[in-house]
Formats: structure tokens, sequence, C-alpha cells
């Protein structure tokens, strides 16, 4: 079971949930940018949830599928066509045939698709991960960009599986009825993404800290994988004090000497010496990881156990997900 | 708003950093006890994580701990006022049960370093700043034993304390596009070895063909926290062989 790409798209890595066991040896932890997407996309094969997957940036992306396969893919801003310019639907398990050529082709808001295969891409894992890791060069196809030609196999074809791939041939339909229901709507227009207070918010004016919640920021053209430059107010700390480098994390919003905030993604560096301003709740990282330059968004404060109690909220529900799908597989 | 709870415990505060991490603070200052006292506490805690804890991330005076609250609070029974106490408390506890031999390597880790020439492009601009000659700038930097006090900035970088003040120089007003993997430089009162390939501003003395990152090898990251350094002077001529002798007779 491999794909072939024809067009690896402006810039396709191979990723998982992330790499965590060398943190605090400065490896950061990468992963897919929009993780609960990375999950779904699993989910609707009953993988592991840290299975390999591709994570396509933008569309423009062409496979071949060399065998018959089954594939699911998730995120937003991009669908797949057959050549019959048929839409293949997204969130659920897809037969797909032998020298079928598919095209991803943009439809909207969000940037980032997440392509998932039986048993994750077949990859060899580095350091505890098989997420790429551009500026070290590790994860992925040789640590680096998915380029044209190359092949992804996928990792093993389970029974059930194969199961769902013959019932789906023998009733000669390309995907089931059922599909996993999105955990988000992707909504046009200006962002509102929750955080909560930095443990540095204190050194910023209240007028700061209202101007966060008051005014709209634009995701700047200087943005990746790492953070995005966040354009708009800039911040001007009124503590005299300078921060020793301490831990920072995806979602952790810092501002740096010239006022600009920075939100840090799925590649930033593991320690940082810039006050952090705040901290994105963890159910709307995925969301920003959806963002592209000129995105705007706005922030909304939510208290530290507000924040827990939407994460236990959105696992619980992800958990059932997985049980009912994983029933779907055994009949 | 509050919602940086700190509690002080036997001098360690705690506060969240997220939803997902909290920090225990150790001090409000740079020292080599504290960095000591810090590794040790990682190693304890690593070597006895509680359900949901992914993984730490140690700095000059902080031990930051991220966990996944729905593993730990499905596993586990939440007897105290909030997630971020339990883990507190559970952090106190095991400091205080565990006594185990955590001593971080005792030997002092020589790196290896051709200084100047092609290796160390920047070696004339620091004895200029410092008024001494390339010589004295080599001779004092051999001379010291550095601790690394942190990693962090990119994989197997070593934030080392111990550089002799007056080898202090400050940064390139321009960085370089590319620094080699192996440069030892110079920004400030610190000194550093790049452990991968990357733009970086540093004043580069020297070059050391020692791995600090090597992510196919069993030990990926060569330095950690709490280790000791030295550096050696490598003539130029060895540079080769002495990566040929190391990692076998290939480019990387």
């Amino acid at each position: 079971m491999e794909i072939k790409l024809h067009k690896p798209g402006p810039f396709s890595t191979i990723q998982d949930l992330g790499r965590f066991d060398f943190l605090s040896s400065g490896v950061p932890q990468s992963g897919a940018m929009d993780s609960l997407s990375a999950r779904l996309a699993n989910a609707a094969l009953a993988n592991k949830a840290e299975a390999a997957v591709i994570e396509f940036t933008y569309a423009q992306a062409e496979i071949e599928i060399r065998s018959d396969m089954l594939l699911a893919y998730s995120g937003k801003g991009a669908v797949f066509l057959d050549e019959e310019q048929t839409i293949l639907p997204a969130n659920r398990p897809l037969a797909v045939q032998k020298g079928t050529r598919l095209k991803l082709i943009p439809d909207g808001m969000g940037c980032r698709t997440y392509l998932a295969a039986p048993g994750g891409w077949d990859i060899p894992l580095i350091m505890g991960s098989r997420s790429t890791y551009l500026p070290a060069e590790i994860g992925g196809v040789n640590g680096r960009l998915l380029q044209t030609d190359d092949i992804l196999r996928a990792a093993k074809w389970e029974d059930k599986q194969q199961s769902l791939f013959d019932y789906l041939q023998h009733s000669k339909r390309t995907h089931p009825q059922w599909a996993i229901k999105p955990m988000w709507q992707a909504t046009s227009g200006t962002q509102v993404i929750r955080f909560l207070r930095g443990p540095e918010a204190g050194w910023f004016s209240e007028e700061s800290l209202l101007q966060l919640i008051s005014s709209t920021f634009e995701v700047d053209r200087n943005s990746n994988r790492m953070g995005y430059v966040l354009q708009g107010n800039s911040f001007q700390k009124i503590k005299d004090q300078e921060l020793l480098s301490t831990a920072v994390l995806p979602g952790t919003i810092q501002v740096p000497g010239n006022g600009q905030p920075i939100l840090l993604m799925a590649d930033c560096q593991t320690t940082g010496g810039y006050p952090r301003i705040a901290q994105v709740a963890a159910v709307d990282l995925p969301r920003c990881g959806q963002l592209k330059p000129g995105d705007r968004i706005c922030f909304q404060e939510i208290s530290l156990r507000e924040a827990e109690n939407l994460y236990l909220e959105q696992e619980r529900h992800y958990q059932q997900m997985r049980r009912s799908i994983n029933l779907k597989y055994e009949i | 708003m509050a919602d940086l709870s700190l509690k002080a415990n036997h001098s360690l505060r705690y506060y969240a950093l997220g939803e997902q991490a909290i920090t225990v603070v150790f001090a409000d200052h740079i020292d080599p006890d504290i960095s000591h006292k810090i590794r040790q506490a990682e190693i304890v805690l690593s070597n006895h994580p509680f359900s949901g804890m992914l993984t730490t991330v140690a700095a000059y005076t902080t031990l930051s701990i991220y966990y996944d609250p729905f593993i730990l609070k499905s596993r586990q029974t939440i007897d105290a006022k909030d997630i971020q106490e339990w883990i507190f408390d559970y952090f106190i506890s095991l400091m205080d049960r565990v006594n185990e031999n955590t001593q971080a390597a005792a030997n002092i880790l020589s790196i290896p370093v051709c200084y100047g020439g092609e290796y160390g492009p920047d070696l004339d601009i620091v004895a200029a700043h410092t008024g001494l000659n390339s010589e004295e700038v080599i001779a004092q930097h051999t001379s010291q034993t550095y601790l690394v006090y942190m990693m962090g900035f990119m994989p197997g970088f070593p934030y080392l304390g111990g550089l002799r003040p007056s080898l202090a120089t400050p940064r390139k007003t321009t960085p370089r596009n590319l620094v080699t993997q192996g440069s030892v430089g110079i920004a400030g009162e610190q000194t550093g070895v790049y452990p991968l390939d990357s733009p970086g501003g540093w004043q580069l003395i020297g070059r050391t063909p020692l791995r600090l990152f090597d992510p196919k090898s069993e030990k990926p990251i060569l330095l950690q926290s709490g280790q000791q350094v030295r550096f050696e002077r490598l003539e130029h001529s060895l540079f080769d062989t002495y990566q040929n002798d190391h990692y076998g007779n290939k480019t990387s």
C-alpha cells in the first residue's frame, strides 16, 4: 500500500503528535500544527492517535495511489478531488483504487490538511517521534520537506481495515455512510482565540492587557511552524526586569523588545527569555494551526479552570468518538 | 484573573504555565548549586513519573512539568484543591521520599577545539576587543572549567557558565547567515558551541569536531545540564582525523 507524490504541494511534511523526550535538551516538540485534525484523520482509520500523517500546508498537491488502499484526511482549507472532479469527503475512511490520482484543492478557511494511512505512514522513529523538524533535519523523510516522486508506504494494514476496505469494495462505494463530526467549524472573519494570562502578564500595564483583549491582530507574513508574529498593538513592559531563560511551549505568547507579540507554535524553541504575556488555551491551539498570514484574530481571556474544563470536555468527546468508530470497524 | 497561583513550600513555589504544565521555581538567580538541584529533581521525577506526565524542561532556576490533564484525571483521584496543587504536592513528596544517587556525570568532559583560522574566523576580533593577543585568548578560554547550566535555544545547545570576564566580547552587529555546526563562540559574557548549522551572531573563535547533536546515535545529545566541560586545543591538522576516528569516514 503506497502512494507517490506527483506534486508535493508548497510545504508538506510528515508529522505526528510530537517529540517529547528531549525537550530538556533543547529539541523542540514539533508535531502537527492542528493536532486535533491530525488525530481525527487517524481516528477515521481506527489508527493510534500518534500514527504519522502527512501535513499539507495550503493545497496544490497531487498524489497517485499505487495500490488499492484505505486513506482518510481531515483539516481545513482544502479537499481532495478524484479525476472526475468528485470531492472525496473528509473525516471518514476512503477506499481508493490503484492508479487513482487525487488532487488537493483549496476550499476556503484554513490552510492545513492531514492525510492518514492504515497504521500510519511507514517512517522511522527518530528520538521518539516521526515528526519532521526541518532546522535539525530530523524526522519524516530524511528530515526534509516531501518532494516530487517521494513514495510513502502505509505501515500496517490491519484485519479490521482490510475488512472495511473489502466491504466498501463489494458494495461499490468509496466511503461508508458514517463520518466523524468535525470538533469545530471553520468560520470566516476574525477568529476568537481564548487565552490565559501568562506568568509575566503583570510585567505589562493594565492598558496593555486591555489592548490584548480589545483589539485585533493580524498574522504577519513573517510566520512559520515556529511561531506567528502578530501585527497590531505593540506592548511595552513596565517592569524593568529581564527574564532568565525558562520554559516556553506552543501557545505561549511572548513579547520581545520591539513589543510585537509572537505566538509560539509547534516548532518553537523549548526555552525563551522574553516575557510571556499569555498562553493560548489548549483547545484553541489547533485552530491557531490553521491560521495563515493575513488572517485576523482577537483574544478573549478565560480562567485556568475554564481552560482546563474545556480541554477535559474536548478529550472526553474525542475518546467517545474513537470508541464509536472502533465499534464500526468491528462489525 | 489571578490564576498565577503561587505556593511556598520548601522554599519552592510554582505557577501554572497554561493548563498543561506547571513550573516549579527553585530560586530567582543563577547559581551552580541550584542548577545541580534542578537536574537531580528532574532525574528523580523522570524515574517516578505520575500518570499523564509528558516530559520536563529544566532551565536556569525552574523545572517545568508537562502533563495531559485528561490522562491524569482519568487515572488518578485528585484529592488536592486542583490539578496544579496535586502535581506540586506529588513533586514535593517525591523529593522528600526519594533519596537516589543522582550525581550528574562527575567527570569533566573535554571538548577539543581548533582555534582561529578557518575554524575561528573571529579570533582576531575577540583579541582586538579584549586587548589580548590570540594566543592569550586561547589560553584563557582553555583554562576554565565551564558548567552547563541548562540546554535550550536549539537541539543540544548548552548554556555555559564560567567564561572569564576578560574574554567578554559583544555579538556581531550583523549575524552570519550560516554558522557551521561545532563552531565555538563568544557572545557577551557567554561562551557556547553551535550543535547545528544555523544563522548566528556569536564571535566564532574555533570549532570542535565533536558532535553535540547526533540524532541517529544512541545518545543523540552529548551534554546535559549539570555537566562540567573544558575546552582543549586541537591542532588544525587533526580536525578531520578526529572526526573520522569518532564518527567514521563520512562527511556530515
